[in-house]
Formats: C-alpha cells, sequence, structure tokens
C-alpha cells in the first residue's frame, strides 16, 4: 500500500522509480536528515579508520609489522580472549534462558522483583561488580574467608568468566524475553497434546521458535564479553586478554601502534558474529514488544521439576544480584570493609563540592545524550525504514560498528579523528557527549526501526496526500507513533551515559570531568567506602531517572 | 491527551537542560585546569585556592594515560599544569615537546637533583618505595615484619609479595630499575629472580599493591605512597622503608605547553615550591619535601635518608626498554 504514494510521485517525474529517493533529500528537511546521517560517516567511520591508520602506519611509514607481531607473539592472548568470551557467553546463556523461561512459562510468584532486578542489573557502573567480587570472595573476603573460613585464590580466568556472567546475563534476559512473549503459544499446545513432556516441548518448539531472539542475546554477549577490558585488570590475576592487553599498552607501554593493532585484531571475532547475526537474522525484532508479565492463561502445565530447574536457575541469579547491591550498600556505610564493620556515615564526605560538580555534569550531559540519541536515532530509523535512501544498509551497519568496539577504543579513536581543525573537539563537552550518543546509536536506530515497522506507513502517506510538508508528518505523525522507540533510546543512552568509564576517560579534561571518572579514581586510591558512596549515587540517579520516565510514558498509555 | 504526555517530557527535558547550563554560566571565574596525580589532592587545591583565590579543577589520571592522550591529540594541552606522577612520564613528555619551560623564582631553593636542568619540571616531593605489609596476617602466621628486600625472598612469603608490571606501571619500573642499580645489573637480576619467586603475579595498576595487602589479598604490597590513606581507613596495615635501600624518585609539577591559563599555572608551580605550599604538602600527604628548608613530616622522621638508592633518572630512562626486554623475557609468563 506504501507503494500508491510512490505511484503518484512516479507519475509526476517521469523515470521516478529510479530518482525516488532524489527528490526528499532535495528538500530542507530532506537535507537536514542527509547531514544526520552524514554525521554517522563523520562520527563512527571516520574515527574507526583513525584507529586503522595508526595501526598500519608507523613512523610515517606503512608496515603491517604490528600484525606479524601479534600473530607469531601473541597469538595466545587472542585466544583467551576468544575462550573466556565463549565461556561466558554460554554460562550468561543458560542463566538468562532460563529467568526469561522463568518469567514467560511459569506461574511461579516473584516476577515482579525479578523483573525489577534485571532492570537494576543494567544500571551497574563498570569496576563496581568486581570490586563487590574481592569484597565477597577474594582471599580475606567475606564469604569465602570470614563466612565459609576457606582461603582460595579467587584471581584467574574463572573469575573474569564469572563475573562476566554475572555482568551479561541481565540484559541477555531482557533480550531473550523480548522474544519469548512473542513465541506462538498454539504450536506449544499443538507439541504438549501430542504428548511431549514439557522439557521436550520448551527444548524442541519454544527455543527453536525463539531462536533469533537467543542468537541476537549470544551475539550481543559475547561482543560485549570481548571488549570487556577492566574485569580482567581487576580479577584476572595472571591471566590477561587482548583488549586489557590493548588498554595496557596504551596507558603503560605508550605503544599507540600496537594497541590500535590489538583492537582491530579484536574486532575480527566481534565482526565475525556480528555478520553471522545480521546476515541470517538480522531483521527480528527483538526491542520490539514491551514485556508483559501476567497475561497468559493459555500456558502449557510445566512438569516439576523443569519448574524447580527454572526456580532454581533464576532464584540463583536473583540471589546473586541482590547480595551484590547489598554489598555495595552496605560498603558506602561500613568503616572498613573487611577489617571493621561498624556503620557510619563518613564516607559521604566523599560528596564535596567537586564531587557534586561532576555528578551534575553527568547528569546534564547524559541528559543531553540521550535526548540527541533519541532524536537522532529516531530520524534515522525513519529515514532508513520508510526512504530506504541508497546506501542506507551500509550506514546502518556503520552505526553498528560502535557496539564492537571496546570503550577505551572508541575513545582514542575519537582523540585520533578531532584533534585536528577543522574537527579539532577534543576538551571540549560536545565531543563527551558525541561519543556517548553515537556509541549508542545503534540501539537507538533499531529501537526505532522496529517501532516504525510495527505502524502502517499509510497513516503518513494520507497526510502527505493532504498536502502535509515532511516535517509535519515527522513531528505530528511520525513522532508520536515512535513514542516508545524515542523512550527506549533515550533510557538507554542517558543510562550508559551515566554509567560509562572506558570510552569517555581518554576524552574528559579538568572541567568536564563526570562522577564515574572520580569513582575510578577512588577506586585507585582504595577507598572502597568513598566509591561505594559514588556508585550508589549514580545507581539511585539512573534509577530514578528511568522510574520518571517509565512512569509519564506509562501513565500516558492507561489514559 | 497523547500529546500531553509527550509534552510535558520535552518541557521536562528542556527544563532540566536549561538549569545545568545557567549553572554553568554562574561557575565561570579564574579557573585553573590541573591533571594530578596525588593522594589529598582536593585537599591541596582548596589550600591553594583560599591562598590566591584561583578555582582548581583537577582530574585524576595516571601518567600513562597523561602521555597517551597528549601524543595522540600530537601536543594539544589536556590542561594547564600537570603536578605529580612519574618522573619518567616528565621526562618523556619534554623529549616529544609536549611541556612548557619554568624556572619558578621558588626552583632555587630545589636541589638539583630533583629537578630538571631547563626548568621542564620541578620535583615537589619525593617518591619513596615502601613495603605496604598486613600485619594482622603476619601475626596470625607468625611471619616477623620483613625489614629488608632480601627478608622477601624468605619462603613464607611464597605467592604473597604483590608488585605491579614494570612494562606497564612506572613506579613498579624505578623499583626494579632501583633494585638492579643498587647490586649491579648482574647481581640484581639474581636477586630479583629470587623475589619473583614468590610474586605470584604482576598487577596492571600501580596502586594495586598496597591495596591487595591492605586487604590481606597479599602479605606484602611494593608500592609507594598510598599507605597514609589506608593506614587512616584502619586497615590493619604497617609501612616498612628497607633499610637495604630505598627507591626514590621525585614527582614533579609541571606546565603543559601552550597552557591557556600561563598565568595562573605559574602560580600554581611557585605556590608548590613555596615553603608555605611544601608545608601544606607534606601535611595533606606524607612525604618528603624536596626543600631542604622543609623538614620532613612527622610520619617519615625515623626514615634513614642515607639509605636512598643513587639514582640516575635520565640513565633509567634510556635503558628502560633493554631493561624491560629482560624482564618480560625472564618474568612475564
Amino acid at each position: 500500500m506504501a507503494g500508491t504514494v510512490r505511484q503518484i510521485d512516479a507519475e509526476n517525474t517521469p523515470g521516478g522509480a529510479v530518482r525516488r529517493a532524489a527528490p526528499f533529500f532535495l528538500s530542507p528537511e530532506g537535507l537536514f536528515f542527509g547531514l544526520l546521517m552524514a554525521s554517522v560517516v563523520v562520527f563512527v567511520l571516520w574515527p574507526i579508520a583513525a584507529i586503522f591508520l595508526q595501526s598500519v602506519v608507523i613512523e610515517g611509514r606503512l608496515s603491517l609489522a604490528e600484525y606479524i607481531h601479534l600473530f607469531t607473539n601473541e597469538a595466545g592472548l587472542l585466544w583467551n580472549s576468544v575462550s573466556v568470551s565463549a565461556l561466558t557467553t554460554v554460562l550468561s546463556m543458560g542463566l538468562a534462558t532460563g529467568v526469561a523461561l522463568y518469567l514467560t512459562h511459569t506461574r511461579l510468584p516473584g516476577k515482579r522483583l525479578i523483573f525489577g532486578v534485571l532492570m537494576l542489573s543494567i544500571i551497574a557502573p563498570p569496576f563496581v561488580s568486581s570490586l563487590v567480587y574481592i569484597m565477597l570472595f577474594g582471599r580475606r573476603g567475606l564469604i569465602t574467608h570470614q563466612l565459609l573460613g576457606l582461603n582460595i585464590d579467587p584471581y584467574g580466568w574463572q573469575g573474569v568468566a564469572l563475573m562476566q556472567t554475572a555482568g551479561f546475563t541481565a540484559m541477555a534476559a531482557l533480550l531473550i524475553l523480548g522474544v519469548l512473549h512473542r513465541v506462538d503459544r498454539r504450536l506449544e499446545h499443538a507439541a504438549h497434546d501430542l504428548g511431549a513432556s514439557s522439557p521436550r516441548v520448551l527444548l524442541g518448539v519454544t527455543l527453536p521458535l525463539a531462536a533469533p531472539g537467543l542468537l541476537v542475546a549470544a551475539v550481543v554477549v559475547f561482543i560485549r564479553a570481548l571488549s570487556d577490558f577492566g574485569t580482567p585488570i581487576i580479577i584476572g590475576g595472571r591471566f590477561t586478554a587482548l583488549a586489557t592487553q590493548a588498554y595496557l599498552n596504551v596507558v603503560g607501554l605508550f605503544n599507540m601502534p600496537r594497541a590500535a593493532a590489538m583492537s582491530i585484531i579484536l574486532l575480527l571475532p566481534a565482526l565475525a558474529a556480528f555478520l553471522l547475526y545480521r546476515r541470517t537474522l538480522g531483521r527480528t525484532n527483538v526491542l520490539g514488544a514491551a514485556p508483559v508479565l501476567e497475561r497468559a492463561q493459555d500456558r502449557i502445565g510445566l512438569s516439576p521439576g523443569t519448574q524447580w530447574l527454572l526456580a532454581l536457575t533464576t532464584w540463583g541469579f536473583i540471589g546473586f544480584e541482590l547480595v551484590k547491591y547489598a554489598t555495595i550498600l552496605c560498603g558506602a556505610f561500613t568503616r572498613t570493609w573487611g577489617v571493621d564493620f561498624t556503620p557510619t556515615l563518613g564516607h559521604l564526605q566523599a560528596l564535596t563540592a567537586d564531587r557534586m560538580g561532576s555528578f551534575f555534569r553527568s547528569l546534564h550531559y547524559s541528559f543531553t545524550a540521550g535526548a540527541v540519541g533519541a532524536i537522532l536515532g529516531g530520524v534515522i530509523a525513519y529515514v532508513l525504514v520508510r526512504k530506504r535512501p541508497p546506501g542506507g544498509k551500509a550506514l546502518d551497519f556503520i552505526a553498528d560498528l560502535p557496539y564492537i568496539i571496546p570503550g577505551p577504543f572508541f575513545g582514542i579513536a575519537y582523540i585520533l579523528a578531532f584533534h585536528n581543525p577543522p574537527l579539532a573537539l577534543t576538551g571540549t563537552a560536545f565531543i563527551v557527549v558525541a561519543n556517548c550518543v553515537y556509541r549508542q546509536l545503534p540501539i537507538s536506530i533499531k529501537a526505532g526501526m522496529a517501532t516504525l515497522a510495527q505502524c502502517r506507513p499509510e497513516t503518513e502517506a494520507g497526510a502527505r496526500d493532504l498536502g502535509a510538508r515532511e516535517r509535519h508528518v515527522l513531528v505530528d505523525i511520525v513522532a508520536p507513533l515512535m513514542k516508545p522507540a524515542l523512550l527506549i533510546a533515550f533510557i538507554n543512552t542517558f543510562t550508559s551515559t551515566m554509567i560509562t568509564i572506558g570510552a569517555i576517560i581518554f576524552l574528559v579534561s579538568p572541567d568536564t570531568k563526570v562522577l564515574t571518572v572520580d569513582m575510578f579514581a577512588e577506586i585507585k586510591r582504595g577507598r572502597i567506602g568513598e566509591a561505594a558512596v559514588l556508585a550508589n549515587v549514580i545507581i539511585v540517579s539512573v534509577l530514578a531517572v528511568n522510574l520518571l520516565f517509565s512512569w509519564l510514558y506509562l501513565r500516558r498509555r492507561k489514559t | 491527551m497523547k500529546r500531553n504526555g509527550f509534552g510535558r517530557l520535552v518541557v521536562l527535558l528542556a527544563g532540566v537542560m536549561a538549569l545545568f547550563s545557567s549553572q554553568a554560566l554562574l561557575a565561570a571565574g579564574t579557573e585553573l585546569n590541573v591533571i594530578a596525580a596525588y593522594n589529598a589532592k582536593q585537599d591541596i587545591f582548596d589550600a591553594f585556592s583560599k591562598a590566591t583565590g584561583i578555582k582548581v579543577n583537577q582530574l585524576d589520571m595516571s601518567s600513562g594515560e597523561v602521555l597517551a592522550r597528549m601524543r595522540a591529540e600530537k601536543g594539544r594541552p589536556l590542561a594547564d599544569v600537570w603536578f605529580g606522577g612519574g618522573v619518567d612520564a616528565f621526562i618523556a613528555a619534554k623529549k616529544d615537546g609536549l611541556l612548557e619551560p619554568y624556572v619558578s623564582p621558588q626552583a632555587a631553593n630545589i636541589d638539583a637533583k630533583y629537578k630538571d636542568a631547563e626548568g621542564y619540571w620541578t620535583g615537589i616531593s619525593l617518591v619513596t618505595v615502601d613495603f605496604v605489609v598486613n600485619t594482622q596476617i603476619l601475626k596470625e602466621r607468625g611471619i616477623p615484619i620483613p625489614e629488608t628486600w632480601e627478608a622477601l625472598t624468605a619462603p613464607a612469603f611464597k605467592g604473597e609479595i604483590s608488585m605491579s608490571d614494570p612494562s606497564i606501571s612506572g613506579t613498579a619500573y624505578f623499583t626494579l630499575y632501583s633494585l638492579l642499580a643498587a647490586r649491579g645489573k648482574e647481581k640484581g637480576w639474581e636477586f630479583f629472580a629470587k623475589l619473583a619467586e614468590n610474586i605470584p603475579f604482576y598487577a596492571k595498576r600501580g596502586s594495586e599493591p598496597p591495596q591487595r595487602a591492605a586487604m590481606g589479598e597479599s602479605l606484602v604490597g611494593l608500592a609507594p605512597g598510598l599507605w597514609p590513606e589506608l593506614q587512616a581507613q584502619g586497615y590493619p596495615i604497617q609501612y616498612v622503608f628497607p633499610k637495604d635501600g630505598i627507591p626514590w624518585w621525585p614527582a614533579p609539577v609541571a606546565i603543559f605547553k601552550d597552557a591557556e591559563h600561563m598565568e595562573a599555572a605559574k602560580a600554581l608551580v611557585d605556590w608548590a615550591l613555596s615553603k608555605e605550599g611544601q608545608e601544606v604538602l607534606k601535611t595533606k600527604d606524607p612525604r618528603f619535601p624536596t626543600r631542604a628548608d622543609v623538614a620532613p613530616p612527622e610520619a617519615l622522621a625515623g626514615v634513614d635518608t642515607t639509605t636512598f638508592i643513587p639514582m640516575d633518572f635520565l640513565t633509567a630512562g634510556a635503558e628502560r626498554a633493554e631493561v624491560l626486554k629482560t624482564w618480560q623475557e625472564r618474568f612475564a609468563k
């Protein structure tokens, strides 16, 4: 039906089928959209190219020496990264699938709590989890040593895989949840009626039907684990991964070409996973559905054994997460963790005027990044879905790239790309915000595309036929339709900007410092209580904004 | 109704942004941007602000990060002043032309071995390497407090000594280099091989070893400077200055080339090198001052300064690649 409008256009311009996109991009609005889309090339492709150049141009000459060095001397690092990331992916997926099935396929209690904990889990600032791990499971940790009297050494790849699993499971569970809700229950019933046991229904019908979503979640977890540099730094012990080593090559050895080569190599497995996902099942709409918790009378009855298994997996994970947050909370009000557990308000002195400045700056940048990210993502999604411009797919792909780059490298890429006029932007607040916006742009665009795919284009066409200008179509028709997507994009970009550290640690300056940077400095100084206070401030404020915006949105929905 | 909710969202957003922008405008004044790697830096800069009326924005950044960023930005200054950190990074930054030479009138009071001959950087205090030992666990296991480097090679410390990777941490590199310098290369490497038997892995952050010792993750942490913070928090630790040689180096202050607030930057350098400034520095973070007319802080009063290991920082810098290559071949895996 969308074709009707185009046909009218085509009648007006001979050969219009070929030049369909051209008139739109020549209109003032089109020009503006084009400019926004071009910004993706400037703020994503160009920085990545700058990193690549850094790895092959050594002392002014083209050279593959760094790559040869990597493959001959440090192949073990790549293996470390890929194997531990794969392990993390398997573990996370197992847990996440269990949690998601618990929420969609059982009548067991506590779903609101579980959903709340999942939302809480995706807003933990990085480094904090690793710190909690040492506080609880270290050689003198509260659980391992002081409660159980053990004296184990928790440092190594096992610890890294465990903490990464804990960190990524919530995100994976939320992604899987979205797909499980759309699995056709009639097929499950059919299998059940034909005599399949409940584990067989889940494994043979439900999960295969949800396979696209599972694959998306697995790819996201795998890529996140590959690019995680912080966990191995703190609890890796002898174990080290490629992303970690690349980061250390920059800050320790001042060896930028080697670090650049390492991050490019790191892109290969990430890119492979990502291409696989795009090629085969990239059209799957994971972000589209809002989770519905209490609905189905149409559930199949699961066997007690299956229910037990799901409950055990879910509550094991939820229990662990609750302990983690309780630890962060207690750490902020405990005199000296591990030594003196007297309650105290003394660490609140961490909230100096300087810190409050950083905090308000964090909020400011995050609001700006969230708003800009939502609008940019929405506009790009609109143009990609409705206008299908030439090169649209390539643009979508380029916009996805920041997602598979380790945070610190997206930061360094920005320095390399934006220190020269006419784009000399380093040291400004603009570059910090831009980095956060473009890093989360894939999510913003995907959310927009998913929502638009569910809306009928006839409404827009109708408005156009009645003489509405493009601008009005966008503001009065498309924007209201896209509200859920804009909200997802805003909250996601806001949250990630509030908790990010890896990418912006290379971009902030003394007058554009944010609260995570202060928190990182406290961790470096060994002031766990103060670091915990700042972590709580970040968590609580992100939570408040998430709830406020969800409430505004949900309230509107009900009326 | 639908319009309403969305409109409210937009108004809320706009309101919040306007609020923040107005705050930013109100804050304008004489400001100085400082990259600092120094304990209690906020207290120190508060004292400076009180003395001069200049507001300081500070950012904590390790020396390696500073160098990496300055090089990537081809020398565009990150801030006005670089305050504290590893002297090796300052020497490298001078070589790369990233610093502004400034001979403060106060620098005359500072020994030549604590400053750059051309005024590119000047030492504000001395960093000294000590052992941070966890006294509680030592007592539990009946191990006497180690007072020398030799004592750390005892079997009782197997798997219990924490040191940073010298190829990552400038601090750890100087510690390693000092051990080699004090004993001569050959004997030095032999000694380090014995010490390495007791080091389970090399930490990837310079500040990690003392933290590990404080939290009981290891018995001994080798790194300077963090013990006052940790002790104040009540961790069962003690700091020990090794009797058979103390590694040390100056923590410099320098002005970045093309600094935006040059006059204010010079004021901070002058203040940090002045008698008044160094008194503040040593009270806020107990280190040896670089001025002879400022007494060492009380916490360091008993330390025998004659055991400082003689160091040539330029040679240490020049031999860095070679020493680290040997280290990596023998100990990195």
